[in-house]
């Protein structure tokens, strides 16, 4: 079954839980320099005078056609084909950089000897049939994983994954 | 990465990962949501926490503190063994000693202070977490003073007895079926998700909701049929003009008024002079929106209110705008009443809200003396003392320099921090006073360097919980065993009642008996509790029926609900007046020289207090303490967002990072509180205190900010 992430952009309030989350998961050493593979932001822009906020929550979008699998020398970024999610084995990765050069959200990160790291949906937990560790822990309802058929039932208003979409037919 | 390396790093309970899932509870915040958390462990350590599905609360999900858990437990500054000083106090130099020598040594000082000068000059004083209350006030009293205190002298206490005044109980709103929310300095939406499930629900089955509140929130932005953006510390105002207006507009109940109404006259003569144009002066809102307000709750009656814990409480007029606040439910007939505010019965902590007769309260009080000496703050603040059964902290400071009412001793402090209390950094004077200083912690705080002992307790993954929600009870068991030498409070409590042969055989049982006491009444046992998946109901519903206070009378002096208080008029004093009056919040610093208003202790979603800061995966989403500021406030400073600013007063200052934002007033600046290195309650005079409820006035008092450097 393939599933899809989507974040609410109506409920989410940037407050971290997912982040934090996913830190918890992937035992991120954020006092050594380490960056969670997720990551949240409050936006806060003028617009007609009037100041408008957005809040989200971003990770790999683990994107239909995605750009890092082909942009990767190596072959190390993969599809799962029962998940869909963007998966890796970096143990032939030669720290090139150019999975994060062509990913538009920048999602891959770099570890302590070089090679590339990222969400990888919770891959494991979601075949295991558990829910990706932000989704479970989000408390606003604002990120949730659907299966294809869900999404599609659901058409969830103000969803990320629509515009993402969009942007990358775009490119 | 072989098949079963793969599932013990996705973290896959299972017999092949040797990876099991217990259940415990989350107490990093207040005993009034404590989720319940699935903790994964691995060799007797925690790899992982989530929430539990199905809990009451949290259902499966947690927020960002919560989350933490796995640090909050393993982080670096856990005190690891008891300690006892040997340098002066303030140097830090300690040695370890064994726990059989911190209770002989700690258990002989304290007797010997109390048969020297008297138990009274002993104070027991708890900060964070709060589970541990009913053990502390048991061992005040069974020692035999009257100097029980907690953080909520800061907390949700002034709130609650606001509504004790005027209804006798404390009220909590039946947002099932209420027609308007009025959140004053309400955003549920970013900080209590367990409540912004509720305003979904008023929203979805066509309720209104008014958020009042300093700040653009997602609340306002998401909720708000009506916002209201007002200047700190005018609620009060605000308050009494939405009441002038429903009692113009004729959207008030008479007959309810003249059946269960008491000081109404008196009340309606005090609001008369808050009209809209004047309160607009005052709150900086528009009088057209002040009206909107008032014709939004007059037309959807009946209303309930939410007030956080503290936002309103926090400032010098707040007792008096809470009660402004209550008095428009009263006035529209709204209290003990379908879709209205109910009066609650329990004051428990770990049983709080229980629904269910549990031997807490008894516990609590059991060993009470009937005589106890005055408590600290008791004169100072007579509606704190009227209305409370502890001392109020916040006068703390005065209390031991000035030895008024008497001279302390000894102060016992199970997680004390005194960044909390104004002007933190005076406390060392303060305990250069007492002959004895013995703390409790986690981990190490300010108070840790100045007390002549140091002792570790642990969290709640390391103990035994008790814990009920509602009509609805659980117990947990340790998931693993507690780090180091650490011990639970109560237990450490207990010992110490032990080893002072005090006159008491419930706390000398012990932690566990005592959790059985308080649910001896009950069909349930402890073993039954802590196995079941989840929390159990326990049917013994104790609540009075609705009406049932309108029939009866309500506990207050008249009987009535109390607009004009007859408590207040009871204390002869003054400078307090029975009719919740308004009056300006500010301190008397230079306005000049001073012209902006400082903000201290606005929530972040990351922090709780002091508690989450050395948290690293909490703190790295705002890692630098940070002041918010308007843009305009910001250009005529130079101030660009990432510089490096000083915030000062008359007091202090404290040197922090800037973000601008509009999400505030101009003119108003606002700090979390806690930081070590820029602690914002340093800023403030520690006699900016509401004269009725000694609640400190964090959120309102006269500051300026400047580049660093300049």
């Amino acid at each position: 079954m393939k599933y899809i992430f989507d974040l609410n952009t109506e409920n989410c309030v940037g407050c971290g839980a997912c982040s934090v989350a996913c830190m918890d998961q992937n035992d991120t050493d954020t006092e050594r320099g380490e960056k969670p593979f997720r990551v949240v932001s409050t936006l806060e822009q003028g617009y007609r005078g009037e100041t408008r906020w957005s809040y989200i929550s971003v990770a790999c979008m683990h994107c239909e056609d995605a750009p890092c699998i082909k942009a990767c020398p190596c072959g190390c970024l993969f599809k799962d084909e029962e998940t869909n999610f963007t998966i890796y084995d970096n143990t032939n990765c030669i720290g090139c950089h150019s999975c994060a050069m062509a990913c538009p959200f920048g999602a891959p990160r770099f570890n302590e000897e070089g090679k590339m790291v990222k969400c990888d949906g919770c891959n494991d937990r979601v075949k295991a049939g558990l829910k990706p560790a932000c989704v479970k822990a989000c408390p606003f309802d604002a990120l949730k994983m659907y299966s294809e058929d869900e999404y599609k039932q659901a058409h969830p208003a103000r969803g990320i994954h629509d515009i993402v979409q969009q942007l990358l037919r775009q490119e | 990465m072989n098949e079963l390396e793969r599932r013990i790093k996705a973290k896959l309970p299972g017999e092949d990962t040797g990876i099991t899932v217990r259940r415990s509870l989350c107490d990093i915040c207040a005993p009034g949501t404590h989720c319940g958390l699935s903790v994964y462990v691995k060799d007797g350590r925690v790899i992982k926490v989530e929430g539990v599905d199905g809990y009451p609360n949290n259902d499966g999900h947690l927020c960002v503190r919560g989350a933490s858990n796995r640090q909050y437990l393993y982080r670096k500054g856990r005190l690891k063994y008891p300690m006892r000083r040997t340098g002066p106090r303030g140097s830090g130099e300690y040695e370890r000693i064994s726990w059989e020598e911190a209770y002989a040594e700690i258990s002989k000082k304290l007797l010997k202070i109390r048969e020297q000068y008297g138990a009274s000059s002993v104070i027991w004083y708890t900060g964070y977490t709060k589970w541990l209350r009913p053990w502390l006030r048991r061992i005040a009293y069974s020692f035999g003073s009257p100097n029980y205190g907690t953080e909520s002298s800061a907390c949700a206490k002034a709130t609650m007895i606001a509504w004790k005044d005027i209804c006798g109980k404390v009220c909590r709103g039946d947002a099932k079926n209420a027609g308007v929310y009025m959140g004053w300095g309400s955003n549920a939406a970013f900080n209590k998700f367990t409540q912004a499930k509720m305003l979904r629900g008023i929203r979805e089955r066509g309720g209104k909701i008014v958020i009042i509140d300093t700040r653009v929130t997602p609340t306002s932005e998401r909720f708000a049929d009506v916002f209201l953006q007002i200047h700190p510390g005018t609620d009060g105002a605000l308050a009494l003009c939405i009441g002038n207006l429903l009692i113009q507009k004729g959207y008030i109940d008479k007959d309810y008024i003249d059946k269960y109404v008491h000081g109404f006259d008196a009340y309606e003569r005090l609001v008369r002079e808050y009209t809209p144009e004047r309160v607009s002066r005052i709150t900086g809102a528009a009088p057209e929106l002040i009206e909107r307000a008032a014709d939004v709750m007059g037309q959807n009656l009946p209303a309930i209110s939410y007030t956080p814990s503290a936002a309103i409480p926090h400032h010098i007029n707040g007792y008096n705008a809470m009660r402004a606040i209550i008095s428009l439910m009263v006035i529209t007939g709204g209290i003990d009443v379908k879709g209205g505010s109910l009066l609650g019965d329990s004051d428990g902590i770990v049983a709080e809200a229980i629904g269910f007769p549990s031997h807490e309260q008894e516990f609590c009080y059991g060993t009470r003396p009937e005589h106890l000496d005055k408590r600290i703050g008791e004169e100072r603040f007579p509606l704190w003392a009227a209305k409370t059964n502890e001392m109020q902290a916040g006068d703390m400071l005065r209390a031991i320099l000035e030895e008024d009412p008497r001279p302390y001793k000894a102060l016992v402090a199970l997680g004390m921090n005194q960044r909390m209390f104004l002007e933190s950094d005076k406390y060392p004077e303060a305990y250069e006073k007492l002959d004895l200083i013995v703390a409790t912690d986690i981990v190490k705080t300010d108070i840790c360097d100045y007390a002549d002992y140091v002792l570790p307790v642990c969290t709640s993954l390391e103990r035994v919980n008790l814990k009920g929600y509602g009509n609805l009870l659980t117990a947990t068991k340790a998931v693993v065993e507690p780090l180091y030498e650490s011990v639970n409070d109560a237990e450490f409590l207990c010992e110490l009642a032990r080893r002072m042969d005090l006159d008491d055989n419930l706390l000398k049982a012990g932690y566990e008996a005592d959790l059985r006491y308080f649910i001896s009444d009950l069909p349930v046992t402890l073993e039954e509790l802590q196995e079941a998946e989840l929390p159990l109901p326990v049917k013994l519903d104790t609540s009075k029926p609705l009406g049932y206070y309108l029939e009866h009378g309500f506990p207050t002096p008249s009987g009535k609900l109390e607009l004009y208080s007859e408590t207040i008029a009871a204390t002869g004093r003054a400078d307090l007046d029975p009719l919740p009056s308004y009056y300006d919040a500010f301190n008397t610093a230079d306005e000049e020289a001073y012209p902006l208003t400082l903000i201290a202790g606005a929530r972040i979603a990351n922090g709780l207090h002091s508690r989450m800061h050395e948290v690293p995966w909490a703190r790295s989403l705002r890692p630098e303490p940070t002041v918010d500021m308007h843009q305009k406030d910001a250009d005529a400073r130079g101030i660009r967002e990432g510089d490096t600013v000083e915030i000062y007063t008359g007091v202090g200052m404290i040197r922090v990072k800037a973000h601008i934002t509009a999400a505030g007033l101009p003119g108003d600046v606002y700090m979390y509180h806690g930081y070590k290195e820029a602690n914002v309650n340093n800023l403030i005079d520690r006699n900016h205190l509401d004269p009725y409820s000694g609640f400190a006035g964090y959120r309102q008092s006269r500051c300026n900010v400047r580049k660093a450097g300049e």
